[in-house]
């Protein structure tokens, strides 16, 4: 541990048990959980629970399926055509009625034990298939990005609800006493159609929104102190507000128990979150296992690798974003599919390799269900002669740990990619079977709003049991 | 033998229709005699096998004779299984796969009949009747006709009843109340074995009703005038000036633009800042401030486009159907779609906000509690089929083609860069995208324009009651019109076709209508205590919290609606009551919270943590920085830029440059869907996209980082401390009274004093300034 952050750990201790006198920071402390005033105290699941934690990898802009794991050797034979009729219709954004099939220049592998066929986008991810399990038969209602990315993160095409990982910790709390619960990991090259409301609590208390993390060492707003104020000086001034605060209680101390208490929290979190942030203190080998210090997976795996530390720290959900800012930077594919999906593969295949072998070696696969996917997949059809559309009617997605069952594929689409036709599953299966593995139950976890019993999956959604 | 015959004829009768609809599924040609005979076996097989098995298994809960259909799901009719309920198709010919009857009687999603499974023989016979093209004769829609019986089970609650004046009830102390509320308060506490909470104290009461009003602490001068005027009338006289003051219509207005879900851009992918949509933040506050009757306020959100065309004020207001969020994107090919979203904002609107009911639940299907059918919504939907967006320039039209020209000429260019993104290299793109940025700053300041609705009726969108809310699924088309249950309460409408609103309006607003009232003084009595008489004010259905004092909110609409609708009146009724005036502190906390833990009946006045936007009002009086200018464009505070980046558009955030801009009222920042300030977001200022009835007062720790280590309290903090030095000098005891006085409302009492001497001896004032502004005394109100 280098010596300053040991030094400011230890004087902030100090400070943490001057804001409170002793024998109260030591009530906080022992107090049971029950005791709790905090709405993020860690709560029981409704039902036995696999997964502790989500690590959620976005991939923005709808990966193609056709270009990743669902190999369509009939689209290569019909490439240049038209689509046959059979395959009924599709309305697309741009894409029009008489576009042109377009096949793909990616090779499939069979991989591990399971024999899964994985494209060569992903020669390390590939490796892990065995405990993978891919939904090849997604669809959502949207085939726009704002919309469909509403869907995928808060189950409704329009923003103002909450999105999946603030239903998560207003349903479980937070394990993590010196993290934020919910953590989103923004792509630096910009935002996404959505914007920020896909993140958000919506009508839920502001005490489930998500910690938007920056780029940088210093990913969370206001942990630091701020310029020209040293430690011992913010520690008085700690003391100066507890006296204050303690000198005029009235009958509503019961109240201002809580906010006590959220004093005691911002305190861990300032002391304790900046030594997880700090990736740098892993081993080298770790670190290349992410790609952390190449190009071009220094980025990404910079960022899996702190999603694994927050796991480690009880984080419950946390979302790393692939793709960011213009279109082309995000999975959105529209101008050339190849050179699009070899650079945003390139970037986030080993990483995510990198995250999948470290959670297991460390035992907390089993407890971090992993969720791999975009808002969308891509059309079967060319647009301008080498990019693909968005397409929601069919697309993949996969699942890994927290109680999934790896090695296999669930569902499928038809000969061309264009539709799910085996065991269609809709973002709202996917977000029952999350909660699911987090022991939530989609009727339980309800909040009133505007009348009604307002729920993640709207109009319920099924767990996909075949990988459970 | 008798029977037989009846049925072949039934058949026969039953093809000819079929042929005369003829939309009917493309599987079975019906021009086809050898086919024909093949229809025949297959309605018998559908007639003898799968026809008794519904209606055994499956009519007592998807069937027009269901108590309360289940999942929207009819399967008494042909449409009821092909359009589905609320999961999807439960029947599509020729394909078992897709058919979620099957699976569902097959236990594998939903398990259908939920009492026991069918036998599998039933089951194999579905799937048979499926995979042949699921022939079936019976004819009516998929949805349920207006008068199902939930519909008239639900239409005798209070909430549609007519408002009642009730008699005052008897109350046991007779001293106590000094206003018509009182007794209906006193009578509840009374009988539910409390007593209410003795009077505030002068500073107790002059800080709450200071916060009430205008949002904002009372100066030390003003806590002062007021502690130290003993006139009988004192409270009252403060009373008035506080409802004078142009202070009160920038805090009652917020309140009302939290209803609307007011903000200043379109949210969804590109955020569009509307231009001029502050001129209907401030049409609000004006008409808080002016006393302008509500029901008038009402009408003109809803129609002053209908009313004089001509005059800015009208058309600022109707600017209220343009604040829903709006889905733009590229390439969009679901024109209709779009359309169709933009008419429900439209609808759910009224709903939520002016009748305080869940309408919109009725847009998929019948409404689950409450009686308002589906058509009903699609009725109310209809008052909106001819509104239209427009942007009205307020410069002479040689200004405006002059300002048409310029923007050509840029956005020519932008365009022209545009088309050539899509055959660039991704290294080119950026470069390209940074010449569009660079271009869209030389586009000429958009027009000082009004953004409102005007009725086009050649572009008039026909509405249609949407099968689940799908646009793609039309059924009967419906005129505009009234929910039903609501016909007998008022004269039938005149709908003047030119002005639908105009008649939606007056409906609303008439004294017959039993809930526009009700919800308006609900909403009222809630931001005074925190709590409202209905408490889920946007739900006065079935599925809504009942009334706490039903009595009291029919004595408060009738009060407000006999006086003129006038907010301000009400203000005055109920702030001159003791039950407003009564403590925070309760005489038996104990008794208290063991009958009423959640003060329902108020025996005390309710504790109230403030709002993200009285904290940095409070802040900037305390730090003397506070600029009190009124209305205009809004102001842009700088934001972490990491933040900034994360907007599709960064350049939307283009912060005000002058500092003292910077200083306005919160009320006047710019209300941005899709980035909020850290700081307002962390102390539960709503997400601004659905209509919020009212403020969340969530405690958690990234509200204590904020304060302690966000740049806004530590700027304040830092100003603060400038003041202190400035106006009071160096001498410490000065100072900390100052700043007491600033912050809390009072000196500090000796204790505090001793902790303060002791802390400034060491530390800084501007420490000493931000650990006020985390003290409970300074961020809640009692």
């Amino acid at each position: 541990m280098n010596r300053t952050c040991f030094e400011r750990r230890r004087m902030l201790g100090d400070s943490f048990c001057g804001f409170g006198s002793l024998a109260l920071a030591a009530m906080l402390r022992e107090k049971s959980l029950a005791e709790s005033k905090s709405p993020l105290a860690p709560k029981l699941a409704h039902l036995p629970a696999k997964a502790k934690s989500v690590i959620f990898l976005f991939m923005a802009g709808g990966p193609s399926h056709l270009e990743t794991f669902d190999p369509k050797p009939l689209l290569n034979t019909l490439n240049g055509q038209v689509r046959p009729t059979e395959f009924g219709d599709a309305k697309y954004q741009f894409v029009q009625k008489d576009a042109r099939l377009l096949g793909t220049k990616r090779q499939f592998q069979r991989h591990g034990q399971s024999g899964i066929e994985v494209s060569d986008l992903f020669p390390n991810v590939s490796k892990m298939i065995d405990d993978i399990a891919v939904i090849r038969s997604c669809y959502g209602d949207m085939v726009v990005h704002s919309a469909a990315q509403y869907e995928l993160l808060s189950g409704r095409v329009m923003p103002g609800f909450p999105s999946m990982g603030a239903w998560t910790i207003y349903g479980l709390g937070s394990e993590s006493q010196s993290l934020p619960a919910y953590v989103v990991m923004p792509d630096p090259e910009g935002a996404l159609e959505a914007g920020q409301p896909m993140y958000g609590n919506g009508f839920l208390p502001a005490a489930f929104q998500p910690t938007m993390f920056r780029p940088g060492e210093r990913p969370v707003l206001n942990l630091e102190l701020p310029a020209g104020v040293s430690l011992n000086e913010r520690r008085r001034t700690m003391d100066l507000i507890r006296n204050l605060n303690e000198s005029s209680l009235t009958s509503e101390d019961l109240e201002f128990a809580a906010r006590l208490e959220s004093y005691e929290l911002a305190f861990k979190m300032q002391t304790e979150a900046p030594d997880v942030f700090d990736v740098t203190r892993e081993s080298e080998e770790t670190l290349r296992l992410y790609g952390v210090g190449t190009e071009p997976t220094d980025d990404y795996g910079r960022r899996c690798l702190l999603a694994r530390r927050m796991v480690e720290q009880g984080v419950r959900f946390t979302v790393v974003v692939s793709g960011g800012g213009s279109g082309n930077t995000q999975w959105d594919a529209h101008g050339d599919i190849e050179e699009n999906h070899c650079r945003m593969a390139a970037e986030t295949d080993k990483p995510i390799a990198g995250l999948l072998i470290d959670l297991k070696r460390r035992g907390l696969l089993d407890t971090t269900l992993v969720v791999w996917g975009g808002e969308f997949g891509r059309s079967p059809e060319a647009q301008g002669g080498k990019g693909r559309d968005h397409h929601n009617l069919g697309f993949s997605m996969w699942m890994a740990g927290g109680g999934i069952r790896g090695g296999q594929v669930v569902g499928a689409t038809d000969a061309i990619g264009l539709r799910a036709v085996e065991s269609p599953y809709h973002f709202r299966d996917i977000h029952t079977t999350i909660l699911n593995q987090l022991g939530l139950d989609q009727d339980l976890l309800i909040y009133p709003h505007l009348g009604r019993n307002e729920r993640l999956t709207q109009l319920r959604g099924k767990v996909i049991h075949q990988i459970v | 033998m008798v029977a037989r015959i009846a049925r072949i004829i039934t058949q026969y009768r039953i093809i000819a229709l079929s042929l005369i609809i003829a939309s009917c599924s493309a599987e079975v040609s019906y021009s086809d005699p050898p086919k024909s005979s093949q229809l025949s076996d297959d309605l018998d097989f559908f007639e003898t096998k799968i026809r008794p098995v519904l209606v055994k298994h499956c009519y007592e809960c998807h069937s027009e004779s269901s108590n309360e259909l289940q999942g929207g799901l009819r399967v008494d009719t042909r449409e009821g299984l092909r359009i589905g309920g609320d999961s999807g198709p439960a029947v599509v010919p020729g394909n078992a796969a897709q058919s979620l009857l099957l699976s569902a009687i097959r236990y594998q999603d939903l398990e259908m009949p939920p009492v026991a499974k069918l036998d599998d023989a039933a089951i194999a016979n579905i799937q048979r009747w499926i995979e042949t093209g699921a022939a079936d004769p019976r004819e009516g829609a998929a949805i349920l006709p207006d008068s199902t019986p939930n519909i008239q089970k639900s239409s005798g609650f209070w909430s549609f009843q007519p408002i009642q004046v009730p008699a005052f009830p008897a109350v046991l102390n007779t001293s106590w109340p000094t206003s018509p509320i009182d007794t209906f308060i006193l009578a509840k506490l009374e009988s539910s074995g409390l007593g209410p909470a003795p009077p505030a104290d002068k500073s107790e009461l002059v800080r709450r009703v200071y916060f009430d009003l205008h949002g904002l602490p009372p100066t030390p001068d003003q806590v002062h005038s007021f502690v130290t005027n003993d006139a009988p009338d004192a409270y009252e006289r403060l009373i008035d000036e506080l409802l004078a003051s142009p202070r009160y219509g920038e805090r009652w207005g917020q309140h009302w633009l939290d209803v609307v879900r007011f903000a200043e851009t379109e949210g969804f992918e590109y955020d569009r800042t509307i231009q001029g949509a502050w001129r209907f933040r401030d049409y609000v506050i004006r008409s808080f401030n002016d006393g302008k009757p509500i029901d008038a306020f009402i009408t003109a959100q809803l129609a002053g486009d209908e009313m004089d065309s001509n005059q800015p004020q009208g058309l600022v207001a109707s600017g209220f159907h343009r604040l829903g969020a709006v889905r733009r994107n590229a390439g969009n090919q679901e024109v209709a779609g779009s359309r169709n979203e933009v008419l429900t904002e439209r609808t759910d609107i009224i709903g939520s906000a002016i009748m305080g009911l869940t309408v919109g639940c009725a847009r998929c299907h019948n409404h689950k509690f409450d009686p308002i059918s589906q058509a009903d919504y699609y009725r109310l939907q209809a008052f909106f089929a001819a509104s239209q967006d427009v942007d009205v320039p307020m410069v002479p039209e040689s200004e405006k083609l002059v300002w048409e020209k310029a923007n050509t000429a840029v956005q020519t260019q932008i365009d022209e860069l545009k088309s050539q993104l899509a055959t660039q290299s991704l290294d080119e793109q950026k470069l390209t995208r940074k010449k569009m940025d660079k271009l869209e700053k030389e586009l000429p300041p958009a027009l000082p324009s009004i953004s409102t609705v005007r009725n086009q009726l050649e572009k008039e969108t026909p509405i249609y009651v949407l099968r689940r809310g799908d646009f793609s699924l039309p059924g009967k088309r419906v005129a505009e019109g009234i929910p039903k249950v609501f016909s007998n309460d008022v004269e039938p409408l005149q709908i003047d076709r030119a002005k639908p609103r105009t008649a939606l309006a007056q409906w609303l607003t008439s004294p017959k209508h039993p809930l526009t009232s009700r919800v308006f003084v609900n909403r009222i009595w809630l931001n005074h205590f925190s709590r409202a008489l209905v408490a889920t004010p946007n739900d006065f259905g079935l599925n809504g919290k009942l009334p706490s004092h039903p009595e009291l909110l029919d004595y408060l609409a009738d009060f407000f609606m006999r006086g003129g609708w006038q907010a301000k009146s009400l203000h005055r009724l109920i702030l001159l009551s003791s039950t407003y005036r009564q403590s925070s502190q309760p005489i038996s906390k104990e008794v208290g919270h063991s009958l009423d833990p959640d003060n329902a009946l108020l025996w005390h006045y309710p504790l109230r943590r403030l709002s993200a936007e009285e904290i940095r009002d409070s802040m900037l009086i305390a730090s003397g920085q506070i600029n009190f200018a009124i209305g205009g464009p809004s102001v842009i505070l700088p934001v972490d830029k990491q933040l900034v980046a994360q907007l599709y558009k960064p350049s939307q955030w283009e912060v005000t440059p002058e500092i003292g801009d910077r200083m306005r009222r919160s009320v006047y920042l710019f209300a941005k869907r899709n980035l909020r300030l850290p700081f307002m977001e962390v102390f539960d200022q709503p997400t601004l996209q659905t209509s919020c009835f009212g403020r969340q007062q969530s405690t958690h720790a990234p509200q204590a980082l904020e304060l302690l280590n966000g740049p806004m309290a530590n700027q304040m903090a830092e100003a603060f401390a400038e003041r202190l030095k400035h106006e009071v000098g160096s001498d410490v005891a000065r100072q900390i009274d100052f700043a007491f006085e600033w912050t809390l409302g009072r000196l500090p009492t000796d204790g505090e004093r001793g902790f303060a001497i002791s802390f400034l001896e060491k530390g800084s004032t501007r420490e000493f300034a931000l650990a006020l502004f985390n003290l409970n005394a300074f961020l809640y109100v009692r």
